[in-house]
């Protein structure tokens, strides 16, 4: 899982950071724990947040750790939801997944800003911040269920379900 | 609180080399991702023969820009000509050495301007570096590797730019505002004569994070609140930073 995630980042450097929808960055570092959190991987899904934010992190100028903290904070409230089944692919309606990472997707950005506060980075805020909000919460609503098959298949090889 | 220590311990001292570290871990799955990706979108666009155009009018660009920024040059120099008849001590004047690199990465996230340049500290690219393209000032060089580096754009919510205009007369800090969202200046004095359309070229001020005379913006507009005692300025930058391919490096750094 580990190296789904390292090729999670590389996808996200590689290809996702060059493909810009109304100039925002779509950020499937943070899409990537949050389905295995809904999918009920609650302990694979904070390592690979840990993981993906931390390698991300060091391409990115913004403060050290912040995307690492929001993929954490998504893995953990996902992660909750997860063990009580919401979000479940199998039993839950088809929108459930996609509407939650919708949910988190458009709130990702502003915690990220929130957060970076506290690095005593003020200036962030500055830039598309909504657009941001709105671009990630479309493109999560389209890619959580795919994301979350994938994540499924590869937990259930590794055989480490919830 | 902890994670706040954590982070900020983490951003002044020991990140530099995690990020060396973490760049050679991530270097191979990004070279297998592009290895699969890119020929992908080669293959669409081949179809067509849009490769080619697509490089030809690259470089056809990039040869378009160094004419404009050569324009925008001498505009400078003669400004800096009139500043020397008018004064003795000029911080800088004269020609500087450039080093031309590629861009090789867009910033990965949506809170940073950034790009990743092909040449780094063995092509003697050192941090703090102005870089032009364009038609004007595109950054600073604020990471480098071996064989690579990191630049700032001017629009990054971090950069900030001493400009002057009217012939060196006044003086403004340009700030950048998002990737997005281009240049701006605010809490100008009412004093100063600004109109859309002044151009703004680095001030070189002793100190300054840049040598005198690298054009920088022009004035968009000029926004006065009712009842306020300052203006606001929205700026378009002098370089084209959507059209980013061919970067040059001032070799040229900061009095420390």
């Amino acid at each position: 899982m580990t190296l789904a995630t390292l090729i999670i980042v590389a996808i996200q450097l590689s290809v996702f950071s060059g493909l810009r929808f109304a100039g925002v960055v779509i950020m499937i570092v943070w899409l990537w724990p949050l389905v295995m959190g809904l999918a009920g991987l609650t302990a694979l899904s904070l390592w690979c947040a840990l993981v993906a934010g931390v390698f991300f992190d060091t391409h990115a100028s913004t403060p050290f750790g912040l995307t690492a903290v929001v993929a954490l904070l998504l893995a953990y409230g996902a992660s909750r939801l997860g063990r009580e089944g919401v979000g479940d692919l199998d039993s839950a309606a088809w929108w459930v997944t996609p509407l939650l990472a919708a949910a988190a997707g458009f709130v990702a950005p502003a915690i990220f800003v929130g957060a970076s506060f506290f690095t005593l980075n003020f200036s962030l805020w500055r830039d598309s911040l909504f657009a941001a909000m709105v671009v990630n919460a479309a493109a999560f609503f389209v890619l959580a269920r795919p994301m979350a098959r994938v994540a499924l298949w590869l937990g259930n090889l590794g055989g480490s379900r919830r | 609180m902890v994670a706040t220590v954590a982070i900020l311990y983490l951003t002044t001292g020991v990140s530099s080399g995690l990020r060396g570290g973490a760049n050679i871990v991530i270097t191979p799955f990004s070279w297998a991702v592009n290895a699969i990706a890119r020929p992908i979108g080669h293959m669409l666009a081949g179809t067509v023969n849009y490769s080619d155009v697509v490089a030809q009018n690259e470089k056809l660009r990039y040869q378009l820009a160094k004419a404009q920024e050569r324009a925008n040059e001498e505009w400078a120099y003669a400004r800096q000509l009139q500043q020397i008849t008018t004064q003795l001590n000029v911080p800088f004047v004269g020609s500087l050495p450039t080093v031309a690199v590629q861009v090789t990465r867009l910033s990965p996230t949506n809170f940073s301007a950034t790009v990743g340049i092909s040449k780094g500290r063995d092509s003697g690219i050192l941090v703090g570096m102005p870089v032009v393209a364009n038609g004007g000032l595109v950054g600073r060089v604020i990471a480098t590797t071996a064989n690579g580096a990191t630049v700032r754009l001017i629009t990054d919510t971090a950069s900030s730019v001493g400009v002057t205009f009217k012939s060196g007369k006044s003086s403004l800090i340009v700030s950048g505002r998002g990737l997005n969202n281009g240049l701006g200046a605010t809490a100008v004095p009412l004093g100063t004569s600004v109109a859309p359309g002044t151009k703004l070229s680095t001030d070189g001020l002793n100190g300054a994070l840049y040598p005198a005379g690298l054009p920088v913006a022009s004035v968009k507009t000029v926004t006065l609140t009712p009842g306020a005692a300052t203006y606001n300025l929205t700026l378009q930058p002098a370089a084209n930073l959507r059209q980013l391919s061919y970067l040059d490096v001032v070799i040229w750094e900061p009095a420390a």
